[in-house]
């Protein structure tokens, strides 16, 4: 009889190889938050000067700022663009998982009158403009949203709309995940990227926005693979809470799924961001990354540090990142 | 094996019909010029592009041209430089038109036709805003009954300037773009004193001024050297010389009545390292404004041998604006601590090394009556800078950011986006201000968002390279007050600059118009509207395809019309 696969945790050189590099990484970065931002100063009699050059261990980029300098500071800006990102979006997909696998499309019922009042939030925040505030501040939808609470409240009182109607949370979600693929990311990404002015946290925001469908399409299928489980619907009979029967049986079992995710999103994140900052359009052009770095050998073309070094760190950390996956290793008795 | 063969046929089939496709069509040897963007647009009256400027002025021709050569205008439509004479305070400049000079379809142009473009870019409901406050100058017209050639322009002033404006906008065909002559009965004054009075009175220009945007800029008729064949917007544009060419059939002509390419085709090329290498592969003749470094490293390649170079110095001035109606840049006391923060000569050597020098405003050094030269260079002086703003009344908190009236320091500056030059200016000086804790935000833009921003004001400092001519000096649009909201991109308002500037419009005297200049140009370093870097040098590079090519002072650093393949010159 075949014995069934061991899971191990044990370290091969390619792990250990790959945590060393992301340890350097994670390094630079916290070194780059200490350093002052004059060492990123533009030496202008060295512009385009190749590894070396004495004061410029890695060459400058055509601005004159030193290569070394700017891969320092973009490692801290690829961490801490794609590590909050892929957080956000790990979050927000499996909150939104666990609210489709558990609850499905029949289980959330809501009373009539909440949905009236809902429905009549959602249109006054799409007609009324908010007067010279513009729809995106941030009171005006809270606002709306305690409004539509306490109307639902007073709707309550007329018997009719007590009806409870279910939320079909899972063909919502479906219906979202589907739309969202089927729009490419990069072009997606790039579209919001491009209308608007560029900052730290908006590309935060945006990248969060557009990764969460992979974690939550694993959450709700992992939900809907437990919620058959006997001990499970025993929990449900035996009369606990939703929120405790998410918290101790449903959590524990996505985690593992999520926990992969993770730094496959951060892979991903990192040379997303790298390919808009190298397009012109992801950060502001004062915070140093990777890509500018890269989009610099367009204007030097014949300077190849500016495209082999962006180039080889970006690997690097992609390579590593995916190492840090569970190691699965099979193990024969053949 | 059937169905292969067939499949096999329907491969070549599809083969050879998409080759004929992208083959391009056979015709005359081009002269291919690169083009680093698209002009947008051909439209007379709103082109502002140098891509677009280049396109008119082969199509359509104005009373006079630029002599770069001897830095003047010279006749071109024209028969001769304008007689002047005087009535009262009026100047009356009468010209002549060439009785050569013929619309494509072969009918002669006229004076009349000179009436209905000063008419046009007086007419209410079209973007005449550019052409009023530029031609402002010019009153009326009275056409010659005896001779439909000769008119006679009523004009203000008397100075260089308002010969020059008085014969630099390009004329239009009255026959096609009003053909039942609607504009001939309003009066010119009319147009230009009231035009509500005159849209009341002659209801019918509303009609032209419809009929005028109906008619795709491209299509209009004119009386240059060369028409429109063919224009892919962003990829490429040609240019084909008419084969009836009016000025080919003088004895003798100028060189601004030649067009010697047969053919010239623009090919639109953004990005400039793509250009290098077809300029390498040969698919394209001529590149005019390398970057500095690529120019400097090319010369000194092996390439040289196949390629010419050439170099002349320039009228294009890169500066950084202020908008100064800021609440923060507001005080010229701020703006000159500002200005004080440009390494000047380190931005030299990064971006143009050996292809630009400096200047205390405006003027060109080489100017030299004009130029003021007692007046100091802008000094890289960070410390001179914090004396200033505090002399301003900003007071530097102890986190180091400073702050007036509540406002803080806290500025934008845009720029165009993937302007390397540019791009070094904006994060020199970001750097530099983030010691002192002045912050400094950038913000590369797309270049017509950044001329619509540059316009609006939305914007606190910019870095722009303003294209100047070698002809004559007029700030009208870039420093009037009448010009804010157009090209005055710092809405610089000050009575004072404002009264100097009609001043050196108006002043005939060449020697009193040099000392005006110097007055204005330590009016411009006091008050800062502008920090003046430098002026660059325009260089070109060629395949020896194209013979000899010469750089030139004026935009856009070569002629057009001066361009021949050495094949065609044997």
């Amino acid at each position: 009889m075949r014995p069934p696969p061991q899971q191990t945790t044990s370290f091969g050189w390619q792990q250990w190889l790959a945590v060393t590099w992301l340890g350097l990484l994670l390094l630079a970065a916290v070194g780059a938050g200490l350093l002052p931002e004059q060492y990123l100063a533009p030496d202008l009699l060295h512009t385009s000067a190749p590894p070396l050059t004495p004061n410029h261990g890695l060459g400058t980029d055509p601005l004159g700022q030193d290569v070394g300098m700017v891969l320092l500071f973009g490692a801290r800006v690829a961490l801490c663009v794609s590590l909050p990102a892929a957080l956000l979006a790990a979050a927000l997909g499996t909150l939104l998982g666990l609210l489709a696998g558990y609850w499905g499309n029949q289980r959330l019922q809501l009373p009539a009158c909440y949905w009236l009042s809902g429905f009549l939030a959602a249109a006054c925040y799409v007609l009324v403009t908010v007067p010279s505030h513009g729809l995106v501040v941030w009171w005006w939808p809270l606002a709306l949203g305690a409004v539509a609470i306490l109307v639902g409240r007073f709707l309550s009182c007329i018997t009719g709309l007590r009806k409870p109607i279910a939320f079909p949370a899972d063909w919502l979600l479906l219906t979202l995940i589907t739309l969202l693929a089927a729009l490419p990311r990069l072009l997606l990404v790039l579209t919001v990227a491009a209308a608007s002015e560029p900052t730290f946290w908006g590309l935060v925001v945006l990248l969060t926005l557009t990764t969460w469908p992979q974690s939550a399409r694993l959450v709700r299928a992992e939900v809907q693979r437990v919620r058959q489980l006997p001990y499970l619907e025993a929990a449900t009979a035996a009369g606990l809470p939703p929120w405790r029967i998410v918290r101790h049986h449903l959590l524990p079992n996505v985690w593992g799924p999520i926990a992969t995710t993770i730094p496959l999103s951060m892979a991903a994140l990192i040379a997303l961001e790298t390919t808009l900052s190298f397009l012109g359009v992801g950060l502001p052009p004062e915070i140093p990354s990777w890509g500018r770095l890269l989009a610099f050998s367009r204007v030097a073309p014949d300077a190849w540090w500016l495209l082999a070094l962006p180039g080889l760190c970006l690997l690097a950390t992609t390579l590593s990142l995916r190492q840090l996956l569970p190691v699965n290793k099979q193990r024969s008795t053949i | 094996m059937k169905s292969f063969l067939s499949g096999l046929a329907a491969f070549l089939l599809c083969g050879v019909g998409l080759t004929a496709c992208t083959t391009p069509s056979a015709g005359p040897p081009a002269v291919r010029i690169r083009w680093a963007q698209d002009p947008q647009t051909l439209e007379p009256l709103t082109a502002t592009s140098s891509q677009a400027v280049e396109v008119i002025n082969l199509r359509h021709c104005s009373l006079l041209a630029g002599d770069y050569e001897h830095g003047r205008f010279a006749p071109w439509l024209a028969e001769s430089l304008p007689v002047i004479s005087r009535r009262n305070s009026f100047t009356l400049l009468t010209y002549t038109l060439r009785r050569e000079a013929t619309w494509d379809n072969g009918q002669p142009v006229l004076a009349r036709d000179v009436a209905f473009t000063l008419k046009v870019m007086n007419c209410p409901r079209l973007p005449t805003e550019y052409s009023r406050t530029q031609y402002g100058v010019i009153l009326d017209i009275e056409l010659d009954a005896a001779n439909p050639r000769r008119f006679t322009l009523v004009c203000k002033g008397s100075s260089q300037n308002v010969i020059i404006a008085s014969g630099d906008y390009l004329i239009l065909s009255e026959h096609s773009l009003d053909p039942e002559a609607a504009l001939r009965a309003v009066p010119l004054p009319l147009l230009r004193a009231d035009t509500a009075a005159a849209l009341r009175r002659y209801p019918s220009l509303l009609n032209l001024a419809n009929r005028y945007r109906s008619i795709p800029p491209e299509k209009q008729p004119g009386c240059g050297p060369y028409q429109l064949t063919a224009w892919a917007k962003n990829q490429y544009l040609r240019l084909q010389r008419k084969p009836n060419w009016w000025g080919s059939k003088l004895n003798k002509p100028p060189r601004w009545l030649q067009a010697q390419a047969e053919v010239l085709d623009y090919r639109i090329i953004p990005d400039n390292a793509t250009a290098l290498l077809a300029l390498r592969r040969g698919d394209i003749d001529l590149y005019p404004e390398p970057p500095a470094q690529d120019f400097n490293r090319l010369r000194h390649s092996a390439d040289s041998t196949k390629l010419l170079f050439s170099v002349a110095n320039s009228y294009d001035v890169t500066m950084v604006g202020f908008n100064t109606q800021r609440p923060a840049l507001k005080d010229p006391l701020t703006r000159r601590a500002l200005s004080m923060l440009f390494d000047i000569p380190g931005l030299i050597s990064a971006t143009q090394p050996g292809l630009a020098y400096r200047s205390v405003g405006l003027i060109n050094p080489h100017d030299k009556p004009a130029y003021n030269d007692s007046l100091p260079l802008l000094v890289f002086a960070p410390q001179r800078a914090l004396a200033l703003l505090s002399q301003a009344g900003w007071q530097q908190h102890p986190d180091k950011t400073w702050w007036r009236n509540k406002i803080q320091l806290v500025l934008n500056i845009i720029y165009k986006a993937g302007a390397a030059d540019h791009e070094a200016i904006a994060t020199q000086l970001r750097t530099t201000a983030r010691q002192l804790g002045v912050l400094i935000k950038l913000r590369p833009q797309e270049s017509t968002l950044l001329r619509r921003q540059m316009q609006s004001g939305n914007m606190d400092m910019y870095v722009h390279t303003l294209n100047g001519t070698p002809y004559a000096y007029n700030f009208f649009s870039i420093m009037h007050s009448r010009g804010i909201g157009m090209i005055n991109y710092p809405r610089f308002q000050n009575a004072e600059s404002d009264h100097l500037i009609e001043a050196i419009t108006a002043e005939p005297n060449p020697l009193r118009q040099a000392s005006l200049l110097r007055r204005f140009q330590v009016l411009l370093q006091q008050e800062s509207p502008v920090a003046v870097l430098y002026f660059a040098r325009h260089r070109l590079i060629a395949s020896r395809r194209l013979g000899t090519v010469q750089a030139i002072s004026a935009r856009p650093g070569y002629d057009a019309t001066q361009l021949q393949l050495a094949s065609a010159r044997q």
